[in-house]
This record gives structure tokens, C-alpha cells and sequence, in this order.
């Protein structure tokens, strides 16, 4: 019996000093591996321990600690959450984002694959990559400068279309685009599209370019026509990007989509008078927390966002895999 | 006979759509700018007239002289220009570094790394408990702020990875049995080979800091330490405040500001202009290296 355990004893040791002599031969590459991985704790898995103040009554003068010594909130703890639930902006955020995500799905997703096509039939090599260059601009381009340019545009007394809707008595009155809650969802949904439909559309031209050529022309000594091309070959060919695609946009529906702009634009484009129609939950996030600070309230309420995105990132990803075969993990 | 013009035509059809798509895509992307361009080169008094889409009416700098004289301007361009460059630099070098070491198909716990790292991607805090760790840290209301909690960005790690585990043992070989260390073969070997890659993520990471302006708005007090993206929000917003003034109630903004060369509705254009020029700088030279960066990104996915 204590033989065994010297020779269990022996061969552990043995282990141990070989993997601490492998430890030490890559040290230099633990030493930066580990540091990233101190990075990752302190700024994201600190803050996961902080979800706990979801459920607890926290206050902001206990600083780090006080994630842990704080009191448990009333109902179980689950009383930020009842209160979400009860209050009244909660169904109006939750309409917005969702309608918003949505809305952003329908157009957002479709309108890179479209110009993608379109982009891939043009002949003309120049003009193709005109406009490809100037598509994926708005990109690189911060939300607050495209705020702006809506701005510009869209003003009452210079914007350009108001001006050319009244000039030609169209209307009589400058419309208030953006001083006015009917107009929210359109400008951003068309301002999301305009953003990221040049970017998402590289990804889909560079899957058209490993077509192979022959299918075509041997669908072209049968007849077909360009339509009748793309349809059978250019998007079947591109399935499975398309399929990766759209598990990345359902997946951070959520956030608003491919750009993740629900936020951003909530921030920048709302005011008090669109409030109705913009606010959504992650502005509400922001709002409660930093604003109002209500910390613990806030946290809830991110939790509960953060919650929704993980289960839409499983189920459309497993959706994928057993329809199309195709999934991120 | 029949069947082949018939198909033509439908080409044709095509053709038309196909052009009158990317037509419109070109317009709807370049006119926005170009219209800002020459709105931030016109007299403010005169533009309020309208008429103004192609050529600035009355040519002036004054809404250019105007930017400059904002409040804390200067100071916000330093605060700009130092997080993009340090921001970049140190970030690239980290993420560089610690992408190159999980690369390594025998790196002890390299699963154990990988895993923290891809959960992230997926879950995280909120930006209440964020905010609780930053002031912690004694982050909040500090230049510093802008540098370190985005020393390691998770995505540009995963394409980095998987561009340095492409890369074939036997050019570092030679190195090795020379005696060099990791580190003497990362900057020696690695980093000359993959010029193209740490320029593609460089430009993702200066763009990014150069655009971002959340962590001015919610970390930073100080008006000392804003960027320019946040001087740009503030400035659009009191525009908008000050445009809602003069429309509700005319007189009260009227005479300061047609009396004025420059209005809020050209000075705005002008501080914009201001943001996006050194991004449209960079951008002719350096685009071929966003589309190969998402190439290299999508080969991932």
C-alpha cells in the first residue's frame, strides 16, 4: 500500500517536473497568454461578478466589494427584476427593440446580398470598383458623423430634402424628420443600411468570386439567362456565407442587427420629442444606470438583454446546423 | 432563335436594374458627403436661403475658423490623435502578443485560454458592473481610460490567430535551432511576414479609436480629456437645441446669427468635416487592406 503510493507519488512528480520544464521552455509565451488572460478577468469577468448586484440592493459607495457584501434585494432578490417587469416604459423599450431588430433583419440583412449581385454583374471593372470603394465608406464612418450628415440633410430650415420637397410644393411645411416620433424607426433603419450595406456585401462578392467560372459558361451554352444564372448558380453557391451571415445579425438582434447601431442611435438621434419611438433597451440601460444611477435596477435590466441575445445566438445557430448544416460552433 | 432574344431582353432588364442599384447606392453614399463638404464652405446667412446642391454659393472659411475657435477644440484633437495612436500601437502589440502565443498548438492550458477568451464573445457584464470596475480601477476621469480596457480586442485576436497558425513551423525552424527565443523569432520572423495583417488590424484599431466616442461620454467628466467625436455630439446637439430656439421663438436667436458668417447649420458640417478627413485621408491608400482584413476575418467564420 505505501509502495503504491510512493510510486503514484514518483510518476506525479515526474509529471511535474516535465511539465514544468515544457512551462518553463514556453515561457515566454505563457507569460503573454497569461496576461491576456488577466486582461479578460479584470475587464470581463470582473464585471459577469457584477451581474450580481441584480439582485441585490447596491450601493455605488461600496465600490467593488460591495458586489458581494450588499444586501440581497427584497422577493428573493428578484425585486429590480418585478419592478422591470411593472414598470411602465418597460413594454414601450421592449417594442422598440424589438421592432427596431427586426425591421433592421428585414432590410438590413437582404439589401448587402442584393447589391452584392448586382455589384457582381456589372462587366465594367472601373465602375465596379467605384462604387464598391465608395459603398464601404459609411463603415469607417462614426455613428456621430453620420448623425450629422442626417442632420444636414434632413433639417428643417437647410436640409436639402426638405428644401427640394418645398421648393417644388410638395409639401407646404418643412417636415420635423427628426424632432418627431413617426420618423425614428424609418431613419434608422435606412440610416443602418446605408451604414453597413457597402461593408457586408465584400464578404458576399469574396464568396461569388470562388464560383467556378465553367458553371456559367456551361449554363450559358445551354440558354439560360443571366437571371436564371444568378438564381441557380450565384446564390446557391453562396449558401453557406449567407447562412453565417444571418446567424451573426439574428444572433446580435438584440443590439440591432449586423451594425449593432440600436444603441448608438437610440443615444444620437433620439430626443425628448422621438423618446417614444427611439428609446430602446439598451439606451434605457444607460439611462437608468448612469443617468438615474439605479445601479442594481440597470444591471437587471442588462442581464435580462444579455439573456435574450444568448438564447437567439443558440437557437438560430442550432436552427442552422440541422437545416443548412452550417453553424459557428 | 426565338428562345435566345427572348433572353436577352430579359439581360437587358437586368442590366438596367443592376445599373440603376448601383447607381443609387453610389448617389445616396457619396452626395451626403459631398453636400456637407460644400454646406461647410458656404456663408451661414446665405445658406439658409437654400438652393445650395452642387457648389458652394458663397465661398468662406469662416465656419473652418469657427470649429477652431470651439471651446477645448485643440485640447480634443490632442486627446484624439494621443489615444489613436498610443491606443493603437499598445493595443496592437498586446493583442499581437498574446494572439501569437495561443497560436501555439502545444502551449500548456492553451485550451483553457482559447475558452476564456470565446466566452466573452458571448457574455458579458453590462455596462453597469463595467463602469463599477473602471471606477475601481481609478480608470474613470482618465486619459488612461481610453488605452487600457482596450489593450486586447477579442475579435482582432481570433483573426490574428488564425493567420499566425498558418503560418509553417519550418520558417521558424532555422530560428530555433540558432537558439533564438519566442519572443527574438515573434518580432524577427512572424512580424515581418505578417506586415499585411498587423496593417489591417492596426487600421481597424485606429479607426475604431478615432471614432468611438462611448467611453468619452460615460467614463470622462473632465472637459479637458473629451475627443473630438464627443466635442462633435455636443456640438450637434446644441446646435439642434439652438435651431429649435430660433424656430419656436424667432427673435431670440436671429440677429446673433444672420449676422454672423457662419450659422449652426454650416458650422455643423465643418466641425463633421473636421472628424471624417483624416479617416477619408487614410482611406483610398489603405481600403485594400480593410477588404483583405475581412477576407482574413470571413476565412474564420
Amino acid at each position: 500500500m505505501n509502495d503504491g503510493k510512493i510510486a503514484v507519488n514518483s510518476t506525479f512528480k515526474k509529471r511535474f517536473t516535465k511539465g514544468m520544464k515544457k512551462f518553463l521552455a514556453q515561457r515566454y509565451l505563457q507569460l503573454f497568454a497569461i496576461l491576456g488572460t488577466i486582461f479578460l478577468i479584470v475587464f470581463c469577468y470582473a464585471p459577469m461578478t457584477g451581474i450580481i448586484i441584480a439582485f441585490k440592493d447596491y450601493k455605488v459607495s461600496t465600490g467593488f466589494a460591495g458586489f458581494f457584501t450588499s444586501k440581497w434585494a427584497s422577493n428573493n432578490g428578484m425585486k429590480h427584476f418585478i419592478d422591470l417587469f411593472k414598470s411602465s416604459a418597460f413594454p414601450m423599450v421592449m417594442r422598440n427593440t424589438i421592432v427596431l431588430s427586426l425591421l433592421k433583419l428585414i432590410f438590413s440583412f437582404p439589401a448587402p446580398i442584393l447589391f452584392a449581385i448586382a455589384l457582381n454583374e456589372v462587366r465594367n471593372a472601373k465602375i465596379k470598383r467605384v462604387v464598391q470603394t465608395v459603398s464601404y465608406l459609411p463603415h469607417f464612418i462614426s455613428w456621430v458623423v453620420v448623425y450629422g450628415l442626417v442632420f444636414t440633410f434632413l433639417n428643417t430650415s437647410t436640409g436639402v430634402i426638405n428644401r427640394v420637397l418645398v421648393e417644388n410644393n410638395i409639401i407646404s411645411q418643412p417636415i420635423e424628420f427628426l424632432a418627431s416620433p413617426d420618423y425614428f424607426w424609418a431613419l434608422a433603419v435606412i440610416t443602418d443600411v446605408w451604414k453597413e450595406l457597402g461593408w457586408w456585401s465584400i464578404i458576399f462578392l469574396a464568396a461569388m468570386a470562388g464560383i467556378d467560372q465553367n458553371l456559367y459558361e456551361a449554363a450559358k451554352v445551354d440558354g439560360a439567362s443571366r437571371l436564371r444564372c444568378i438564381w441557380h448558380i450565384t446564390l446557391p453557391s453562396i449558401k453557406g456565407t449567407i447562412m453565417v451571415v444571418l446567424i451573426l445579425s439574428v444572433g446580435s438582434l438584440m443590439t440591432g442587427g449586423l451594425g449593432g447601431s440600436n444603441f448608438e442611435q437610440s443615444f444620437l438621434m433620439g430626443n425628448k420629442v422621438n423618446y417614444e419611438k427611439s428609446a430602446v433597451l439598451g439606451y434605457f440601460i444607460y439611462e437608468t444606470g448612469l443617468v438615474n444611477l439605479r445601479y442594481s435596477y440597470a444591471t437587471a435590466a442588462g442581464l435580462f438583454q444579455s439573456m435574450i441575445s444568448l438564447v437567439l445566438v443558440f437557437i438560430t445557430n442550432t436552427l442552422s446546423k440541422k437545416t443548412t448544416g452550417y453553424g459557428l460552433f | 432563335m426565338k428562345r435566345l432574344r427572348k433572353d436577352n431582353s430579359g439581360d437587358a432588364i437586368l442590366d438596367i436594374i443592376v445599373y440603376v442599384i448601383i447607381t443609387l447606392v453610389f448617389i445616396t453614399t457619396f452626395y451626403p458627403f459631398y453636400y456637407s463638404i460644400i454646406m461647410s464652405f458656404n456663408e451661414g446667412s446665405d445658406a439658409v436661403r437654400g438652393g445650395i446642391y452642387f457648389w458652394p454659393r458663397k465661398f468662406t472659411l469662416e465656419n473652418y475658423k469657427a470649429v477652431m475657435s470651439i471651446d477645448y477644440i485643440y485640447t480634443a484633437m490632442l486627446v484624439s490623435i494621443a489615444r489613436t495612436v498610443i491606443g493603437t500601437i499598445c493595443s496592437l502589440s498586446f493583442t499581437g502578443l498574446f494572439a501569437y502565443s495561443i497560436s501555439h498548438k502545444n502551449l500548456m492550458f492553451r485550451n483553457f485560454y482559447i475558452t476564456l477568451m470565446i466566452i466573452t464573445l458571448y457574455f458579458s457584464g453590462g455596462l453597469v458592473p463595467y463602469y463599477m470596475v473602471l471606477k475601481e480601477l481609478g480608470l474613470i476621469n482618465s486619459f488612461l481610460v481610453y488605452i487600457i480596457p482596450n489593450l486586447l480586442g477579442v475579435f482582432n485576436a481570433i483573426i490574428m490567430m488564425s493567420f499566425f497558425r498558418e503560418i509553417p513551423d519550418s520558417l521558424k525552424e532555422a530560428a530555433i535551432i540558432d537558439g533564438a527565443n519566442d519572443l527574438k523569432i515573434f518580432f524577427k520572423i512572424i512580424v515581418p511576414i505578417s506586415t499585411p495583417l498587423f496593417a489591417t488590424i492596426a487600421l481597424y484599431m485606429g479607426v475604431w479609436h478615432w471614432n468611438t466616442w462611448n467611453d468619452a461620454a460615460f467614463f470622462v467628466t473632465k472637459k479637458s480629456l473629451k475627443t473630438m467625436s464627443y466635442v462633435l455630439i455636443s456640438l450637434i446637439n446644441q446646435t439642434e437645441s439652438a435651431a429649435r430656439i430660433t424656430e419656436t421663438s424667432g427673435a431670440l436667436g436671429t440677429t446673433n446669427v444672420h449676422r454672423s458668417k457662419y450659422t449652426a447649420e454650416t458650422l455643423r458640417p465643418a466641425a463633421m468635416m473636421v472628424v471624417v478627413l483624416p479617416i477619408i485621408c487614410v482611406y483610398p491608400f489603405l481600403q485594400k487592406y480593410f477588404v483583405k482584413g475581412i477576407m482574413i476575418g470571413s476565412i474564420k467564420g
